[in-house]
């Protein structure tokens, strides 16, 4: 009944420095959904590069249905019959629905291309999925949800019989997650292989039969059943060692204190209303909700990339009128770790020693403006140290670092400007088990030496493992707040309801119109 | 290692990193080979090429020029800019100093600060717009070019008789004929090759070296141009520095008209004409990126000067214009590709030993 479709044996890719692929084994079977897992680093990107014609191997190599393949490019892994979903979009946004699930194989008349005959196998891939979407809308209407499932159908287009879907989840609502899991399933029923990466464990257990685990660039677990494995188990292969939850240490925030921040019925150009918050020192005052709640908004309509149209903001007791980054910066001690780390945290194509000092060139700086470059790295260096970044040389370029790496660094430069007040932004999106709990462990002793914290998060778990007091926001509106007792289950439940009892109408409205598209 | 800049201060990071490129990969050393060994094959091919005073004087003057075109390019690149109007803004810089010359009597130094405010200023005016509506540098330089054009001969036109300023103050034509060979430290005369003029280069260099190499106002200008959002919200005022590269841009620019005006005698509408695709060339031969956040001071004079060498040897050689340009076009692709080789190469090399 099943055959094998995609077998790769001790695939070895080097790259200046660092052995990505090391002897990577994987066995990828018609009719089943295949997790793929492993720490950042460990090589799962490389090989979805390989498997997609990206890169070509150094060594070993595949067969495709027992024949040998060599995959010069990407066009030619999708002619093969590998089509992958990135997580990061690669619609085209002004394209219709239907050019875009055709873009690969557009249907023509005379070299003309025939926008016509693209309606029905467009719509035929996409009743496929079980979606129903207006083939000609173009894509940039669409929700983020919607444009996955046209990634999806562009791959069924090309007849993909192995389907790589890298973090598909990422940015889907748990109603979405599941459709996507029923397609998932339907996809795998028809006799295709889907290949699953994700870091929720969770979401894995729900969908997937069989399972790869890769560590160090070599595979550790082989297209073995996932049935006969437990969460723990697979933990333990992806970390190397038996994970071993750490105590934080206690701490305790004093609540007469004067609050470094103070949101006084805060109201935005952006369109928050009445928002009132507060932080005071050595305590983590957690701003939970989901995408779009306008979180990161708030934030930076309070660093002054926004206007404030009515209320108060005070820092350190007195009121402040920011007006850019860089005076909440230099005149507040404000820090912010933005959640967009590629686009406004880390400079990719700078080498490290500059993006942790950036903030203290200021401070460094003699007369002329003159910044010694021994002075520079010193700065660099300790905080390198201190948090544990793993780097070739300051001279590297930030671009190089894995993903939790260069969170560091994006954190590493407010430390180094001796921030009061830090905002932290979904710190741990895409980072793996282990460096997620180095991050947790590090927010925490930050406020344990006494640092106010505001940290946004869409993760509650992560809010009630880190969090004092959490504040629930929808729709730019504050919905309450709740004092976290580090219990899991009564927190979720308290912020849930606090999320749907006065926002249910306005989450209905945007379900139906996932629905209806 | 082209994704450094030129100073001394950056070398001990680069040795820090572990796994970076070879020495020979960098860009610079493979520049200086390339304009000595094609010196070389030129003087070998037609010995009048190394004829001091008849060949290299002009040439190195040319060069010193367009150096500090590159230059003004070079600033505006290093913030993620670019500047279509360097030849108009040299032309906007020189006239003024001609004005003052013709109308006003300045002494030479004084007319030279008169153009290097003005451009100073054209420059502001661009960067200012350009921050301040947010519309690209691509956009509104273009149009600062036109509108300084019309201006420029406007005012020409309407000041002079035959389009030209040309009174001479004292001082201008030594700038024009002298070289090193007139500075005497008693017996000991220094080389006819170089030309006195060529002092505001180094200088331009120098300083651009230490903005950028050494200062906070120079770093603050690369992290503006390699992510303009990271850069802002890391505190840096990315407005205020677009308006300083295009400041510089245009006062590089207005120094670039003058020195241009000064080798040939007169100011006129029509200097800076052909300023602008060799700006472009000697920036980015040079290792400046375009894309911004990577410049090269040392790169830009190496850039320039081997678009320098290679015009002359070719003209000397009997080439004619037309095919000369085909041989240029030739060379400079070579000149690029072998840059891609020798990164390709480097990194396999390095890849086989990890």
């Amino acid at each position: 009944m099943s055959t094998v479709l995609l077998e790769c044996h001790d695939l070895v890719k080097v790259f200046p420095g660092v052995r990505a692929l090391d002897g990577v084994g994987l066995r990828l079977t018609s009719g089943t959904v295949h997790a793929l897992l492993g720490e950042n680093g460990a090589g799962k990107s490389t090989l979805i590069k390989v498997l997609t014609g990206v890169h070509s191997p150094d060594g070993g190599g595949l067969t495709w249905c027992g024949e040998p393949v060599h995959l010069r490019s990407p066009l030619e892994a999708t002619r093969t019959g590998i089509g992958v979903v990135h997580q990061e979009r690669n619609l085209i946004p002004g394209f219709s629905v239907a050019e875009n699930i055709t873009l690969q194989k557009p249907p023509s008349h005379r070299g003309l291309v025939d926008r016509e005959a693209m309606t029905a196998p467009a719509l035929a891939c996409l009743a496929e999925l079980g979606v129903d979407l207006d083939p000609h809308q173009p894509v940039r209407e669409l929700s983020v949800a919607q444009q996955q499932l046209v990634e999806t159908a562009k791959a069924l287009y090309t007849e993909s019989r192995v389907l790589l879907l890298d973090e598909p989840t990422a940015s889907l609502s748990p109603q979405e997650t599941e459709r996507l899991f029923e397609v998932i399933r339907r996809l795998a029923a028809r006799g295709a292989c889907v290949v699953f990466v994700s870091h929720k464990l969770e979401e894995v257990f729900a969908v997937c039969d069989t399972v790869t685990v890769l560590r160090d660039g070599k595979s550790v677990l082989e297209a073995a059943p996932l049935a006969d494995h437990t969460h723990d188990d697979i933990v333990g292969l992806m970390v190397g060692r038996a994970h071993a939850a750490t105590e934080m240490r206690p701490r305790t925030v004093d609540r007469t204190a004067t609050p470094t921040l103070v949101l006084d019925k805060v109201s935005t150009a952006g369109g928050h209303r009445d928002i009132s918050l507060e932080v005071r020192p050595g305590e983590i005052v957690g701003l939970y909700g989901l995408v779009g709640a306008g979180r990161s908004e708030l934030v930076k309509a309070v660093l002054g990339l926004d206007r404030i149209t009515g209320g108060e903001v005070r820092v350190h007791g007195r009121p402040a009128r920011i007006s850019s980054p860089r005076q909440a910066l230099h005149k507040f001690g404000i820090g912010y770790v933005t959640e967009n780390r590629k686009e406004e945290g880390v400079f990719l194509e700078q080498p490290i020693v500059r993006n942790i000092t950036v903030t203290v060139w200021k401070r460094l700086a003699r007369a002329l403006g003159f910044v010694s470059a021994r002075e520079e790295r010193d700065v660099a260096q300790d905080h390198v140290e201190r948090l544990g970044i793993r780097v070739a040389g300051l001279g590297q370029n930030a671009g190089e670092l894995s993903g939790g790496n260069q969170q560091k660094v994006s954190l590493a430069k407010w430390l180094a400007a001796d921030t009061r007040l830090l905002v932290i932004d979904e710190p741990t999106v895409g980072v793996d088990v282990r460096t997620k709990h180095a991050f947790h462990e590090l927010i925490w002793d930050l406020a344990r030496d006494g640092l106010p914290i505001l940290l946004i998060s869409s993760d509650l778990a992560e809010m009630v493992t880190l969090a004092d007091r959490i504040v629930v926001m929808t729709d730019h509106h504050v919905r309450g707040e709740v004092d976290n007792d580090r219990d899991y289950d009564r927190m979720s439940g308290r912020v849930i309801r606090l999320i749907h009892d006065r926002a249910d109408s306005s989450a209905d409205s945007a379900d139906a119109k996932a629905v209806s598209g | 290692m082209t994704t450094s800049i030129s100073p001394p201060d950056t070398v001990p990071e680069e040795k820090a990193a572990g796994h970076r490129m070879p020495f020979w990969v960098n860009q610079r050393l493979g520049l200086l080979v390339l304009v000595v060994a094609l010196s070389v094959l030129f003087g070998v091919l037609r010995p009048a090429f190394l004829d001091q005073r008849l060949v290299l004087f002009p040439l190195l003057r040319d060069v010193a020029t367009l150096t500090v075109v590159a230059l003004a390019q070079m600033v505006a690149l290093s913030v993620g800019h670019m500047n279509l109007a360097v030849g108009r803004m040299a032309a906007f810089g020189a006239m003024f100093a001609g004005l003052g010359y013709d109308r006003l009597g300045l002494p030479m130094p004084a007319g030279l600060l008169l153009c290097l405010a003005a451009g100073a200023a054209i420059g502001a005016v661009t960067g200012w717009l350009i921050a301040r509506t947010g519309v690209s540098s691509f956009v509104v330089t273009l149009a600062m070019d036109f509108a300084l054009l019309g201006l420029v001969s406007l005012l020409y036109s309407a000041l002079t008789e035959d389009a030209a300023f040309t009174t001479r103050p004292s001082g201008i034509d030594e700038l024009r004929s002298y070289s090193l060979a007139d500075i005497c430290a008693g017996p000991v005369c220094g080389s006819p090759a170089v030309p006195q003029i060529a002092q505001f280069t180094v200088l331009a260099m120098v300083g651009l070296g230490f903005l950028y190499g050494c200062t906070r106002i120079g770093r603050e200008l690369l992290l503006t141009g390699a992510n303009p959002a990271a850069a802002e919200l890391s505190g840096i005022p990315t407005g205020r520095r677009v308006l300083l590269a295009h400041t510089l841009s245009g006062l590089l620019a207005a120094l670039a008209g003058f020195m241009a005006a000064a080798g040939t005698g007169t100011f006129r509408a029509s200097i800076g004409n052909d300023f602008m695709l060799p700006s472009f060339l000697g920036a980015v031969l040079g290792g400046t990126l375009l894309t911004g956040g990577v410049v090269s001071v040392l790169g830009t004079l190496l850039g320039t000067a081997l678009v320098g060498v290679i015009r002359k040897g070719l003209d000397l050689l009997g080439v004619g214009l037309e095919s000369l340009n085909i041989y240029l076009g030739c060379v400079l692709l070579l000149a690029l590709s072998a840059d891609r080789i020798r990164t390709v190469v480097s990194y396999r090399k390095v890849v086989r030993e990890t």
